[in-house]
């Protein structure tokens, strides 16, 4: 077994290299990158297919390396047939949309291309981590490179604004969405005491450990929150339409076949977890619904070809989310695979037309039929597949569908039972309807202008799409075969899932006929059902509420940026001093020491130490008191080098040193800004502002005097003596007789880290700026 | 700023060098006498503030001053994660010990090397502020 274990990394990480390869070599094979990411694919396939071969639901093959042991975490991988049927799914069509991009991938900078296939892999990689991944933070991290590489190539043609704007509301809502699921997985790591996928899902203790906890219900909605937010579930369903001006094979590999399933897949994994809670049916059937027939209507009335697929994947993902609301696992292999294969066709269908026509709107498409033969073939068995006629894969899915609404036990009684069963015929009639408008709005009737150049392209552009029909069509007429397939693969066993290409039930087959009589219907009422859209009062959008909700943020932060960071020294050095003085005054309160503890005695103060108080404080009356920079910076320095002579009175050379070298550096600083500074305007302040200035002055110079004399008073230095202790330790551990060198590069050594990086930021920033501000100057 | 005074040159010209020596001679002691690589890493950066006054930015500025932070920051941290590879948490320092021929028995605390870090971090980053900005006021 140990050898199979070995595969589990393999799959997952392989991708990654194989795409930081991309990055290196991408500006030396330009369009050829893409055949990394086609070899990259096919061994993950070949991996994934191997170790299916090897495992069954009660064998599953598990990879544990150690991660962050003392929260439970771990980097667990897990391969159960589920979670390696979505592998292979994933590599599968990885490595046809690989060898679609190849030719679809127009002339560009080979760097961007390199960049293109990186992000690519990256998210392959991202996407089979998803799949095998057991530890939830793991799972957690993949969900979340998945978000940001789709970022990455929804908004790969970044020259457009379209093209940013939905890769921003992607990133923002997938993003989001995974965050707040994350706050349920620590929930739930908590509660259990184990990151583990599979540990929670099999232990029964575990669960009702979860279902006894307060924060159960918490748990469960953050988690699908996640999960809907994904899958462009009703009311974040908008984002996947507008995430359709990505090149097509990345609309094709994200958001057909395998991203926007991540988050139905996350249901089939909490399904065992949280199946048995009341909530969940009544959260997931309605949403699920509600996308089923919303996005279905909404695909009906679309002109757009990509954002008419984009609407049936939702809807086809609401279908899946209402399946798992009902708690039944035993269809959903058969209904990702139909799907992915259905849709991934049809989407590389789309890129196949738009290459060759330039647009993508049906109204100015047709007649590609006798241009585009083979196209159009695949096109016809793809779109049979969606519409559910036999003998495709999408007719057995629908029909598992009708079966499982007929005759399985439904919570909610026979009146649930009708009302979901009566939604899915309409929704499924409107596929049936889309499937329809389709096929004849492009490839039949009268020849536009628009296709009058179009002809036949590479082999490279349809022989993936046509292998993804031929498997629609080929394990459509293999139903026996096909049933093995599925019920081995789904995530749980379904002994009552039959497909066969003759009905053995007439429920099934009267619901198709119904079907298929409604869907011609409304296919030929489309005029009217256009002119019923334009009636209905348009309300508000989840769209528009969403940019509304971002709008507000944004205002929100420019106006407490431009409040907190105003650019003025004055402010933020009141902020730092007030904050300060605040936090060492509840520090000494807090710990009960006050100032009446402390005793001062003058007697051992010698005479040169009251006269060079007595400087200081002459110096400091005159920085305030100065009427020009120039004078305040030389009293300032003079201030600062009088400090100095204080560490020779108490023999402390270090900080002597250190003393001199800051002020004089400081003065130069001083001296090379002065030049610039507008001028001293020590008149202007308002009497108010000069009483909170001197406010804030009295009370630092209050709070660091009470401080230093309660450090040094000495009942706090025999019982609270920080430097004995390092002084002990200094040389014995450190090898080092200085302590203040030691303590600064040894002891405290992670804070100094902490500093230098800081001060290496600064003076690039110093750079950054003035070279740009010259630069703009000059040129 | 434009090098102008002659006698702010001549004396530049000793004690630019000598500045540079000292502060390498208290960045070396620094594990056991007052010294160490924040404070020579400030006191070469007043040498170089001197250079920049006596004799202008012309040469200084042909140095790019940043790359020796950012040198100086992957040295340190390159240091506080070498302990990794030994199974020690970050920045978990050591001593080494060599026999020299001449010298005999020396003793080499690694986090030497975070301080030669700090030292041209420091370094670095004055020289980058003073000659951007002396650089703005032509």
């Amino acid at each position: 077994m140990t050898q199979l274990e070995c595969l589990l990394p393999s799959i997952v990480f392989l991708p990654f290299v194989a795409a930081a390869l991309a990055l290196c070599v991408g500006r030396f094979t330009g369009r050829w990158t893409g055949i990394l990411m086609v070899l990259a694919a096919l061994t993950s396939f070949g991996q994934s297919l191997g170790l299916a071969a090897h495992v069954s639901r009660a064998r599953p093959v598990a990879f544990v390396h150690e991660w962050i042991p003392s929260l439970h975490i771990a980097l667990g991988l897990r391969g159960d047939p589920f979670g390696l049927f979505f592998a292979l799914l994933i590599s599968g069509i990885g490595a046809l949309v690989g060898a679609y991009s190849l030719g679809y991938m127009p002339v560009m900078a080979p760097r961007r291309l390199g960049q293109y296939y990186a992000a690519l892999l990256a998210f392959m990689g991202a996407m089979l981590g998803v799949a095998l991944s057991d530890d939830l933070v793991l799972f957690f991290v993949f969900w979340e490179i998945t978000s940001l590489t789709s970022f990455l190539l929804i908004g790969f043609w970044y020259e457009q604004e379209e093209a940013r704007k939905g890769a921003m509301t992607a990133l923002q809502v997938t993003a989001l969405g995974g965050m707040i699921m994350m706050a349920g997985f620590i929930i739930l790591g908590i509660v259990c005491g184990t990151f583990s996928l599979s540990q929670v899902a099999q232990t029964k203790d575990l669960q009702l450990r979860l279902a006894g906890s307060p924060l159960y219900v918490p748990t469960l909605l953050l988690i699908l929150v996640g999960a809907l937010t994904k899958s462009a579930q009703w009311p974040f369903h908008f984002w996947l339409p507008k995430a359709m001006v990505a090149p097509t094979p990345i609309s094709t590999y994200l958001h057909a076949a395998t991203m926007v399933k991540a988050g139905v897949f996350l249901l089939g994994r909490m399904l065992p977890i949280f199946g048995t809670a009341p909530l969940w049916t009544v959260i997931l059937v309605p949403i699920g619904l509600a996308t089923f027939l919303l996005a279905a209507y909404q695909a009906f009335t679309e002109t757009d070809i990509k954002a008419l697929l984009a609407r049936t994947t939702v809807s086809a993902l609401g279908l899946m989310t209402m399946f798992y609301g009902f708690t039944d696992g035993q269809q959903d292999a058969l209904g990702f695979l139909s799907h992915a294969t259905y849709k991934g066709a049809l989407f590389l269908v789309a890129g196949i037309i738009e290459h060759a026509t330039h647009t993508r709107d049906l109204r100015q498409l047709g007649g590609l039929r006798s241009r585009m033969p083979i196209t159009f073939a695949i096109c016809v068995l793809a779109a049979l597949s969606m519409a559910g006629l036999p003998p495709l894969l999408g007719f057995h899915a629908k029909e598992a569908l009708y079966e499982g609404l007929l005759y399985s036990p439904i919570s909610g009684g026979s009146a649930v039972r009708w009302i979901v069963t009566g939604i899915c015929l309409i929704a499924n009639a409107l596929l049936f309807a889309v499937s329809f408008r389709l096929v004849v709005g492009a490839f039949l009737g009268q020849a536009t202008p628009q296709v009058k150049h179009a002809h036949e392209p590479s082999p490279l552009l349809w022989l993936p799409a046509g292998v993804l029909a031929g498997l629609a069509l080929a394990m459509g007429l293999l139903s026996p075969l096909t049933e093995r397939l599925v019920r081995g693969f789904s995530s749980t066993p379904g002994p009552q899932l039959h497909l066969s290409l003759v009905p053995s039930r007439t429920g099934p087959l009267i619901l198709t006929l119904i079907t298929i009589i409604l869907g011609i219907v409304i296919y030929r009422s489309q005029v009217a059902a256009e002119r019923w859209r334009q009636q209905i009062p348009s309300w508000p959008t989840a769209e528009q509420v969403w940019d509304r909700i971002m709008e507000a943020v944004t205002s929100w932060a420019v106006a407490f940026s431009v409040r907190w960071q105003s650019g003025s020294l004055r402010w933020y050095l009141s902020g730092t001093l007030v904050f300060t003085v605040g936090l060492t005054s509840y520090a000494l309160w807090r710990a009960g020491i006050s100032l009446t503890r402390v005793t001062i005695s003058l007697a051992e103060m010698q005479w040169y130490g009251v006269a060079l108080c007595a400087l200081l404080s002459t110096s400091a009356v005159l920085v305030v008191r100065s009427r020009t920079r120039i004078g305040a910076a030389i009293a300032l320095t003079t201030n600062g080098f009088l400090t100095a002579l204080l560490f020779v009175v108490y023999r402390s050379p270090d900080i002597l040193l250190t003393q001199i070298l800051i002020e004089t550096v400081s003065t130069i600083f001083i001296l090379l800004i002065l030049y610039f500074m507008p001028p001293f305007k020590a008149d202007a302040f308002t009497a108010l502002t000069r009483l909170t200035n001197l406010t804030i002055a009295a009370a630092v110079g209050l709070a660091m005097f009470a401080f230093i004399m309660l450090s040094t008073s000495p009942q706090f230095r025999e019982t609270h003596n920080l430097a004995l202790d390092y002084l002990s330790r200094s040389l014995a551990e450190a090898g080092g007789a200085n302590a203040v060198n030691v303590i600064i590069v040894d002891f405290r050594a992670i804070d100094t880290n902490g500093e230098i990086t800081v001060l290496v930021v600064v003076g690039l920033l110093v750079f950054g700026l003035l070279r740009a501000r010259r630069n703009t100057h000059e040129g | 700023m434009r090098g102008d005074t002659p006698i702010l040159r001549t004396v530049a010209r000793f004690a630019v060098p000598i500045t540079v020596w000292v502060s390498l001679v208290i960045f070396m002691q620094g594990h056991n006498l007052p010294g160490g690589g924040f404070i020579a890493g400030v006191m070469a950066g007043a040498a170089g503030a001197m250079y920049l006054l006596a004799f202008g930015t012309a040469k200084a500025s042909r140095i790019p001053w940043w790359k020796v932070s950012v040198t100086g920051l992957l040295i340190s941290v390159l240091t506080g994660t070498a302990p990794f590879l030994r199974g020690w948490a970050y920045m978990d320092h050591t001593i080494w010990h060599f026999q020299l021929p001449v010298i005999g028995e020396y003793e080499l605390p690694t986090a030497t090397f975070f301080d030669l870090g700090v030292y041209l971090i420091v370094l670095g980053t004055l020289m980058t502020i003073f000659v951007e900005l002396a650089q703005e006021g032509r």
